[in-house]
């Protein structure tokens, strides 16, 4: 029988609200106690989900020792508080970007395996409904080969009233490598090593730029192109590349998150900000029919989306829903001692491509 | 006037700081006005003719230069808060951002409080209309469920309560109704937006509207008596709501507000039809969706009545302790805040 985990958290901040509400309903966990340098932050959440609130972690990990903690404070104090946790014995489930580097990453994940535990970084949109439907349209074949990957997302971060633009009070994520863009690139890279199903690609070109200028933004804009082989010419085969597109803008509305995977019998498309599914493949009715079937079989899911939305903004099934099909099965697979949906592999190949695109992208801005 | 004071002010540059902060330099009292790093501080320019101003440049969010900003103040007049963004956001703002002043007045060793709560922690189901609504009227018991602004503003007056039942600290907590005043003339307390449609609930109603410049004078005149060793234990740990004198309904004040400015269009809605949809959507959300529907908070059977529900205001404590009326008539004060001079 699966074992009930006891959990920690440290850092009660927007983020915590996500992983809260799962930890202290699941019965696949009990939640020990949530540590924040605020008290009253501490105590408002502890007392609206459970546990005992602390201020400083060593107390709390010796006085309460978790089986997993979950970090969940700014990306710059991650590496030691993952560290601490994994010395005290607990499994970590960490915020993305876990590291600021692959290297980093890679260091954090060998005390992860050499204390016997796991440490998983939260690939939380891998679990939503409409990129489990991609996945699975790959999975089936219905697209043939996957050959290309296009990930796209546009966000108002230089708006007033983001979190990002806030000159009084510079975010965290500013003194990342890429930037604000490391608050997005690492879902950017999990996705499309997902779909892809590429672990690591041969050439990356990248530009980063920063559009809006000034000193508080290093970069605001992202363009890559990856390509899984660099030296592959010939026939079709499974050594064939893959190209990989990762955009990233500021400039553009409404908010965007969205996904086409092209393959080399057709092409599958959402939006995880706008949730629906289009999939462009042979129907029924031979070349003559099939752009009608497509059509009419794609504007009815079109309609259906659009009444199912309206339902999820209306019970509150928002992007993070994933978060708690992720979270579910993590708990799961660590209660019954079995390798976790996000593994260790999962976790450095991501940070290993952001390093890739970082590296590229200031490379092509100092040339 | 009273013996000048050192008066360190949060929230500074908004709405009703702005005022608080002018005021109290023309009264003679030496300023701090604590603004964030990169704001303007023109508002400020009446205080700062004076030669009273100091400028403190930090953030609520964090305690860097705080506590040296308030070092050798007198007392503190706490008004920052956030009024808009999401949960976290107004957490963040108002509640951390008071834990973070209130550490630095510990160690800065200032005693004295004037903090600025709001009328929407007040349980509004919990009377009938048109009773009497005074400070003995009752706070929200349960903070979590309520709108984020009430939510955190419940939280900030626990941290209130905590620092004023420390050794040697003195506290008045001012309870303003709704603030008007320049470019603030038209109020959710009128109505809302629900979807695409603007509505205006009630009629009858007399909102517990406050002028800003009012307001900002029984703010001032708080302090001034808190810090008053004859007047302190008078003052010491009370709850002083502010609302104007000879409340127009409703109806009254949006009508003469439509004659000084352009207001969006809306579809009158009576409060009995309001209050009997709200709470047929409470049913619906309850039976069929396990309570987890977002709604718009027009729609909320406790938000229609904390914005709507018709009761008589008083203004009795604030002019008992603090010596304070209201300044400027409704007619005035709608002058004043279209910059025409009173009585045009």
């Amino acid at each position: 029988m699966a074992k009930t985990l006891r959990t920690a958290v440290i850092g009660a901040g927007a983020i915590s609200l996500e992983h809260l509400p799962f930890l202290s309903t699941s019965h696949r966990c009990e939640l020990a106690a949530i540590v924040d340098l605020s008290p009253v932050s501490a105590e408002i959440a502890t007392r609206k989900f459970g546990g005992v609130p602390y201020t400083d972690v060593d107390e709390m990990l010796d006085r309460e020792r978790p089986d997993i903690v979950h970090v969940l404070t700014p990306p710059h104090t991650h590496g030691f508080l993952v560290s601490k946790s994994l010395a005290a014995g607990a499994h970590v489930l960490c915020e993305k970007p876990m590291s600021p580097t692959a290297e980093e990453a890679e260091k954090l994940l060998a005390e992860a395996a050499a204390a016997g535990r796991h440490l998983i970084e939260n690939h939380n949109y891998r679990f939503n409904d409409e990129v489990l439907a991609l996945r699975e349209i790959i999975d089936e074949g219905r697209i043939g080969a996957v050959r290309e990957v296009d990930i796209r997302m546009a966000l108002p971060i230089r708006d007033a009233g983001s979190r990002f633009a806030d000159a009084n009070l510079p975010n965290a994520i500013h003194s990342m490598p890429a930037g604000v863009l490391h608050d997005f690139i690492t879902h950017l890279s999990y996705l499309m090593i997902d779909l892809a199903g590429v672990r690591h690609f041969e050439r990356v070109i990248a530009a980063m730029s920063n559009h809006g200028g000034g000193d508080l933004f290093t970069f605001d804009d992202l363009d890559a192109l990856l390509i899984s082989r660099a030296d592959v010419a010939g026939p079709e085969t499974d050594e064939t590349p893959v190209h990989g597109r990762i955009r990233f803008s500021c400039r553009t509305s409404p908010d965007l998150f969205s996904l086409t995977v092209r393959g080399a019998d057709g092409e599958a498309s959402t939006d995880i900000f706008h949730p629906h599914l289009d999939v462009v493949i042979d129907r029924p009715g031979g070349p003559q029919l099939t752009p009608i079937v497509n059509h009419l079989v794609n504007g009815v899911g079109l309609a259906r989306s659009g009444a199912r939305n309206f339902g999820r903004k209306l019970l509150q099934h928002t992007p993070y829903h994933g978060l708690v099909r992720f979270l579910d099965q993590t708990y799961t697979a660590l209660g019954a001692d079995l390798e976790p949906p996000v593994t260790a592999d999962d976790v450095l190949s991501a940070a290993r491509l952001v390093d890739a695109i970082v590296a590229a992208g200031t490379r092509e801005e100092r040339s | 006037m009273s013996s000048s004071k050192t008066i360190f002010v949060t929230g500074a540059t908004g709405f009703l700081g702005r005022h608080v902060v002018n005021q109290a330099a023309a009264a003679g009292h030496q300023v701090r006005a604590l603004v964030r790093p990169s704001s303007s501080a023109s508002v400020l320019s009446p205080a700062e003719a004076t030669g009273n101003l100091a400028l403190v440049r930090g953030d609520l969010a964090s305690r860097n230069g705080l506590t040296e900003g308030m070092q050798g103040s007198d007392l503190l007049i706490h008004l920052a808060a956030v009024k808009g963004g999401d949960y976290f956001s107004r957490f963040s703002g108002t509640v951390i951002g008071t834990e973070n002043v209130l550490a630095c007045a510990r160690e800065a060793a200032i005693n004295d409080l004037v903090a600025i709560s709001t009328f929407s922690v007040y349980d509004y189901g919990e009377r009938r209309a048109k009773s009497t609504f005074d400070e003995s009227f009752p706070v929200i018991k349960d903070p979590a469920g309520r709108d984020e602004y009430a939510e955190t503003k419940l939280y900030q007056d626990e941290l209130y309560q905590q620092f004023a039942g420390e050794d040697g600290r003195h506290m008045v907590m001012i309870r303003p109704g709704m603030i008007y005043g320049q470019d603030e003339l038209w109020h959710p307390l009128l109505g809302g937006e629900f979807g695409p449609i603007n509505l205006r609930v009630g009629f009858k109603a007399r909102p517990p509207i406050t002028y800003v410049e009012n307001c900002a004078e029984a703010i001032v005149l708080a302090a001034e008596r808190l810090v008053d060793p004859a007047s302190t234990h008078q003052l010491d740990d009370e709850v002083i709501n502010i609302v104007d004198d000879d409340l127009p309904t409703a109806s009254e004040y949006a009508d003469k507000v439509k004659a000084l400015i352009d207001v969006p269009s809306s579809v009158p809605v009576p409060l009995p039809v309001m209050q009997a949809a709200a709470r047929v959507g409470a049913v619906i959300n309850r039976s069929l969706f396990d309570g987890k529907a977002k709604l718009p908070s027009i729609a909320l059977p406790d938000q229609v009545d904390a914005r709507f529900k018709p009761f008589v205001y008083s203004n009795e404590k604030a002019k008992r302790l603090l010596g304070w009326s209201p300044r400027y008539s409704l007619d005035e004060a709608l002058s004043r805040s279209v910059g025409q001079p009173a009585g045009v």
